[in-house]
């Protein structure tokens, strides 16, 4: 893998983070003509000192607003050669920064928005998000004789933001870093608003060993949890990672102890619906979404 | 009124021991105060907690300052981290050690206790959690509260097997702690480490066997602590920023990686 490498040693993230080394493959690949922007979480908190790049950063609701005056700013003076980088978590991106993403896409802003996904709250000690799956437990979704962890599904947010017709949606796994640094590299280049949703997996807050980390992002893509697509020119689609067969849900899921309580039912549950969406996925690889 | 300052890393369940210690004062009657240190403590960073235990009317609500005992969860931690800060003259140190607490080089005539609670930990509870082990010692060493209502901490904060692995921890260290005298020292020599340095997160670190290394890059590719460099087609780790994470032995193809204990390196 080539690109410099600008991610520095000595961050202050727990070790095995994911977010750690999504950070370092995703700036392998924007290099060095780059500006990245901050919203409040582990990121900021742990690893933007090791990035040395300029960098500012905001109040959790204003990373659209943010990155979109400094794209524009750019442009006013003629700088048309910077990478202007949103680098959120889930709360900053399908949460709390939804607006703003929302608001920065529909404007078609020339940004790249990398979604760094741990599914959950974690800077604060990992409190649900709407990126959180269902059942999943954290510290406000308990499981017990009432509660089963996470009571909803997740939100489709590559697809929320497809909905907007953007220069380009992706999703990447960091277990997976040719396919994610290659995607970087491509959609780099495209004018207008690019946006890659990376699963990042947490072993504090989702509970495995921090030496599975890439095992766990691993067999989440292999099993279809966690399907790699990409969605260019508006309503292209593309699998980027398509396996004959899938595996079974329940060797990912039995590694994390947020899933440790369910019932052979539920891990059933869970293993229709990724079998649904895989299907679907299927019908729709190669071809044109319909808006 | 005593003061006790614990030291541990993320992980090792330093404020779940002072919760523990909390609990068993509690268990005898006596008021008892237990108080985490929240920052941002990622799992492998110094974390700190306090707990105080004394009397109704004499109970105040600050930070520990000047403790009476000092315990520390974690072996290397003593290298890098200013434990012995604030210590009463007559104070104690409650150490995860591996060596008597004659070899332990300290500035002053401090009391010490040391017990192997890494090695205890791996053996009773088969992961390097040591604050259950590390209650064993203090009881054993300070006598400021009864194995027993340790015991039943213990047991209130984990049902079954859990709980019962974690009272063998417990008894394990009781037995097993020395008490003594350090090796009084004009200047206590720390480890020598660069700016950011994260070596002491770690518990076990990677070791590379050269011969089987093909040199794939697959370890370079995914550390998280980018700190391994290639050379000569061979995975060479940067000591000073390895966290210990294991993701380099989890996905090297051919096994060429396996953890060690950091206590074997000999203190
Ligand atoms: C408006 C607002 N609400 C709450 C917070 C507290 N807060 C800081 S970081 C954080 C969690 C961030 O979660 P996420 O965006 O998913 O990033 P992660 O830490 O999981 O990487 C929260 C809730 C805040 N800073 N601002
Ligand atoms: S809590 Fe999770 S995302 Fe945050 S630093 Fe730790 S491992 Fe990384
Ligand atoms: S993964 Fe194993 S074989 Fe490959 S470079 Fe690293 S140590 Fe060598
Ligand atoms: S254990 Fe391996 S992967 Fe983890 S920080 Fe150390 S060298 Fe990197
Ligand atoms: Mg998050």
């Amino acid at each position: 893998m080539v690109g410099e490498e600008i991610v520095t040693s000595g961050s202050t993230s727990c070790q095995g983070c994911g977010h750690a080394i999504l950070a370092r493959l995703a700036f392998k690949a924007f290099g060095r003509k780059t500006i990245f922007t901050l919203v409040p979480g582990c990121i900021w908190i742990t690893l933007s000192r090791n990035i040395p790049l300029f960098s500012t950063g905001t109040v959790f609701e204003g990373g659209g607003a943010l990155v979109s005056g400094i794209t524009n700013g750019l442009a006013a003076r003629g700088i048309e050669d910077m990478n202007v980088v949103a680098f959120y978590g889930d709360g900053g991106t399908a949460d709390i920064g939804l607006q703003g993403l929302s608001g920065a896409a529909e404007r078609n802003e020339n940004v790249f928005w990398i979604c760094a996904d741990n599914q959950a709250y974690m800077n604060t000690g990992g409190q649900r998000s709407g990126a959180t799956p269902k059942y999943a437990q954290t510290t406000t979704t308990p499981a017990s004789y009432i509660r089963r962890g996470k009571r909803t599904k997740r939100k489709n947010l590559p697809f929320i933001v497809a909905a907007h017709d953007v220069a380009y949606v992706g999703t990447a796994s960091i277990a997976y870093p040719s396919d994610l640094v290659g995607k970087i590299e491509y959609a780099k280049g495209l004018k207008g608003f690019k946006f890659l949703h990376v699963q990042s997996p947490c072993p504090t807050g989702w509970g495995f060993s921090p030496s599975d980390t890439i095992k766990v992002a691993r067999l989440t893509v292999q099993s279809g949890i966690w399907p790699l697509f990409e969605i260019t020119e508006g309503n292209d689609f593309r699998l980027t990672y398509k396996p004959r067969e899938l595996k079974p849900v329940g060797e990912a899921l039995g590694l994390q102890r947020r899933f440790r309580h369910l019932t052979d039912g539920e891990s059933q549950e869970i293993q229709s619906r990724v079998n649904g969406q895989w299907k679907q996925l299927l019908e729709i690889d190669g071809k044109r979404l319909p808006y | 009124m005593i003061e006790i300052r614990l030291h541990g890393r993320g992980g090792q369940g330093a404020v779940t021991a002072s919760r523990l210690l909390a609990t068993a004062a509690f268990l005898e009657d006596k008021h008892s105060q237990s108080i985490p240190m929240y920052g941002t403590e990622r799992r492998g960073a110094p974390v700190t907690a306090f707990v105080r235990i004394g009397e109704k009317d004499k109970m105040v609500r600050s930070l520990i300052h000047e403790p009476d005992y000092v315990v520390v969860l974690d072996s290397l931690l003593r290298k890098t981290v200013n434990i012995t800060e604030g210590l009463k003259d007559d104070g104690m140190l409650i150490l995860n050690s591996s060596v008597p607490p004659e070899e332990i080089e300290l500035l002053k005539p401090y009391k010490v206790a040391t017990v192997d609670a890494t090695g205890i930990a791996l053996e009773t509870l088969g992961r390097p959690i040591t604050n259950t082990a590390i209650l064993g010692a203090f009881v054993k060493a300070t006598g400021e509260i009864g194995l027993e209502s340790v015991i039943e901490a213990v047991k209130q904060q984990w049902k079954g097997t859990l709980g019962e692995i974690n009272v063998k921890a417990v008894e394990a260290a009781y037995e097993a702690t020395e008490v003594g005298d350090p090796k009084i020292v004009a200047e206590v020599v720390g480890e020598k480490a660069p700016a950011g340095s994260r070596a002491d997160w770690r518990t076990f670190r990677p070791v590379v066997d050269l011969e089987k290394c093909t040199g794939c890059r697959l370890c370079w590719v995914y550390c998280p602590e980018h700190c391994i460099e290639m050379v000569d087609d061979k995975s060479v780790i940067d000591y000073a920023y390895c966290k210990g994470c294991g993701i380099c032995v989890e996905e090297c193809p051919v096994g060429a990686i396996e953890m060690k204990s950091e206590s074997e390196r000999g203190e």
